[in-house]
């Protein structure tokens, strides 16, 4: 169990991180969502002890970081793959950390076998691919066996395989009774391996909850429609009252707010339209994330004004 | 492949100890090339210029002494002053930079979170291996160098005056000129810098400071880590003429106190950085 209390941490007069308060609990896999610039990785660093708070702090299993006694058998982590010596195997980096927490080197070829990186065990890792170093960073963090695993965009580089494989990985060690704490900026990814999420934008915590309620609470149902009288049809559901929304880039296709789509085939047949389309459309993580961190976004892209429909700040 | 783990682990509740942490330091320092590469530049270059040297100055070294002004024998260890001194603070340096320059400290510091131990093993590991080589070095240095002067009998023996501290005192030296390395390489993090830095001090600076007048300019120039560290690799004619420079065993354990005093402060700095 990781536990921040008042975490803060502040470079010069910029607040990377504002008393942050969250617990990612041991059972389930939590996301870690934030946009680039928001803190993820700061919180990250002081969780592992790399980086001190300036105030506040936190704890894994009730210790600060520091404090554990084998902190590899613990706590696994991989915040940046390409933080290994490139000069030195995949197996002798391995072979470091077990001896410096006493972890058997059995270990060591048990993490290669189960990233798949026996091929290449004895290369100087300088080679690797960002999918390579990925697997080794993963390996490392497997290492000791550790109650508590923290993965810091663990899916970049790897190919869908590799994606499908982190993400089976990341369910089967929660599943376990571990604690794991992922960080990504694939939402989509996200949205299919956490069961819980933490949101940071400008270095404060904006949400702590189930996956299922964060894109409940912040992102809303919709029904799409097609027909071939969406002219008419959209006057007919604005005149009910209905919000509707037209999109642009898809022929004849509504998107209609707080109603039913049972209401809209209703309204649609009442009147003889024909309707060639209508589904109710689950919002997505990424939309609940938009729509939450709009005010919180660090470095706002300039979007042109006829930009694409269907992204839309709300 | 299998995303299992088991959750049993035969040896948890284990507490990490000193040694462990020298026992990844030292599969840490074994695992890279370059420290087996700078090692072999240490004991191949030294050696070789000190024969070469020893080569050209034999002629000379006997109309000296034909003369009635014998020349200084520790010139049978220049090879060390040169090369040996470089390679023995570039290892020192490179033993952490390198950590900086890869990220891989943040992996390091995530398994040895008590950071001041990683520091201290690195400078144990480092001290034994350099007076090791050092000593190696020294030996083939004094044996090589003294062929050609031999050959016009004007070679050195063991059992010249000084002639046995100046080759374990070259060890000495460049086992401290490690670890002063390994200091600045903990201050500045970053390999040139440090490299730069600490070369152009021993080499430039140590030696432009006789040219500050006065005794202020003298104290400088003895205190300075290149000369105050050096007399302890001389014997012969050069240790006679002593008033420049401490006693070899006098000036050795300022150097000594130097090289502590950067290292504890390179310690502080590491333990109260972000990494």
């Amino acid at each position: 169990m990781i536990r921040a209390a008042g975490l803060t941490k502040r470079y010069g007069d910029q607040l990377a991180v504002d008393h942050a308060d969250f617990t990612v609990e041991p059972g389930t896999v939590t996301g870690f969502l934030g946009p680039n610039g928001a803190g993820k990785s700061t919180t990250m660093r002081m969780i592992l002890g790399l980086d001190y708070p300036t105030s506040g702090g936190v704890t894994v299993d009730g210790k600060p970081y520091r404090a554990l006694p084998a902190p590899l058998r613990e706590v696994g982590s991989l915040l940046d793959a390409k933080a290994v010596h490139g000069g030195r195997s995949a197996y002798n980096h391995l072979a470091y950390l077990a001896k410096s927490n006493r972890i058997p080197l059995k270990r060591v070829d048990d993490v290669i076998g189960l990233v798949g990186l026996e091929q290449v065990a004895k290369k100087r890792s300088k080679n690797f691919s960002l999918g390579m170093g990925q697997r080794l960073g993963i390996a490392a963090a497997l290492l000791g066996d550790p109650g508590t695993l923290l993965f810091d965009e663990p899916v970049n580089g790897l190919d869908p395989e590799g994606i499908v494989w982190v993400r089976n990985l990341m369910k089967s060690l929660a599943a376990q009774g571990r604690t794991v704490f992922v960080s990504s900026h694939l939402m989509s990814e996200m949205a299919l391996t956490a069961d819980r999420v933490i949101v940071i934008g400008r270095g404060q915590i904006k949400a702590d909850t189930t996956m299922r309620d964060f894109i409940g609470q912040n992102a809303t149902t919709h029904v799409r429609v097609r027909s071939p009288h969406a002219g008419k049809l959209h006057e007919l559901m604005t005149r009910s009252g209905w919000r509707v929304e037209a999109l642009p880039d898809d022929d004849g296709a509504l998107q209609v707010f707080g109603v039913t789509s049972d209401a809209v085939g209703d309204l649609a047949g009442q009147n003889g339209l024909w309707v060639h389309e209508l589904a109710v459309v689950q919002p997505s993580l990424e939309e609940a994330f938009m729509s939450m961190t709009a005010d919180s976004v660090e470095y706002h892209a300039g979007m042109p004004a006829a930009g694409p429909a269907g992204v839309e700040a709300r | 492949m299998s995303a299992t783990t088991t959750a049993a682990n035969p040896t948890a509740g284990y507490r990490t100890g000193f040694g462990d942490v020298v026992a990844g330091e030292w599969l840490k320092l074994r695992t890279v090339r370059s420290t087996f590469w700078t090692l072999v530049t240490l004991f191949v270059g030294s050696s070789a210029i000190s024969l070469l040297i020893c080569l050209a100055a034999a002629d000379e070294f006997a109309k000296d002494k034909a003369a009635g002004k014998p020349d200084s024998g520790d010139i049978v260890l220049v090879g060390l002053l040169f090369v040996g001194q470089i390679a023995a603070y570039v290892l020192g340096v490179m033993t952490i930079s390198a950590e900086y320059s890869t990220g891989g400290i943040r992996t390091s510091l995530t398994a040895v979170p008590r950071r001041v131990e990683i520091l201290v093993a690195k400078a144990i590991l480092l001290a034994v291996i350099v007076f090791v080589v050092g000593l190696a070095t020294a030996f083939a240095c004094f044996s090589l160098g003294d062929i050609p002067l031999r050959a016009k009998n004007v070679g050195v023996s063991m059992s010249d005056p000084g002639a046995t501290r100046a080759i374990f005192g070259s060890a000495l030296y460049l086992s401290g000129l490690s670890i002063f390395g390994l200091a600045l390489g903990f201050l500045l993090r970053h390999t040139a810098g440090a490299i730069t830095i600490g070369l152009s001090l021993i080499f430039i600076i140590g030696g432009l400071t006789q040219l500050i007048p006065g005794s202020f300019g003298k104290w400088l120039y003895k205190v300075m880590p290149g000369n105050a560290g050096g007399g302890i690799t001389q014997f012969g004619e050069t240790a006679k003429n002593a008033e420049k420079v401490f006693a070899p065993w006098t000036g050795f354990t300022v150097f000594v106190l130097e090289v502590l005093m950067l290292l504890i402060v390179g310690a502080i700095l590491f333990e109260k950085r972000d990494a």
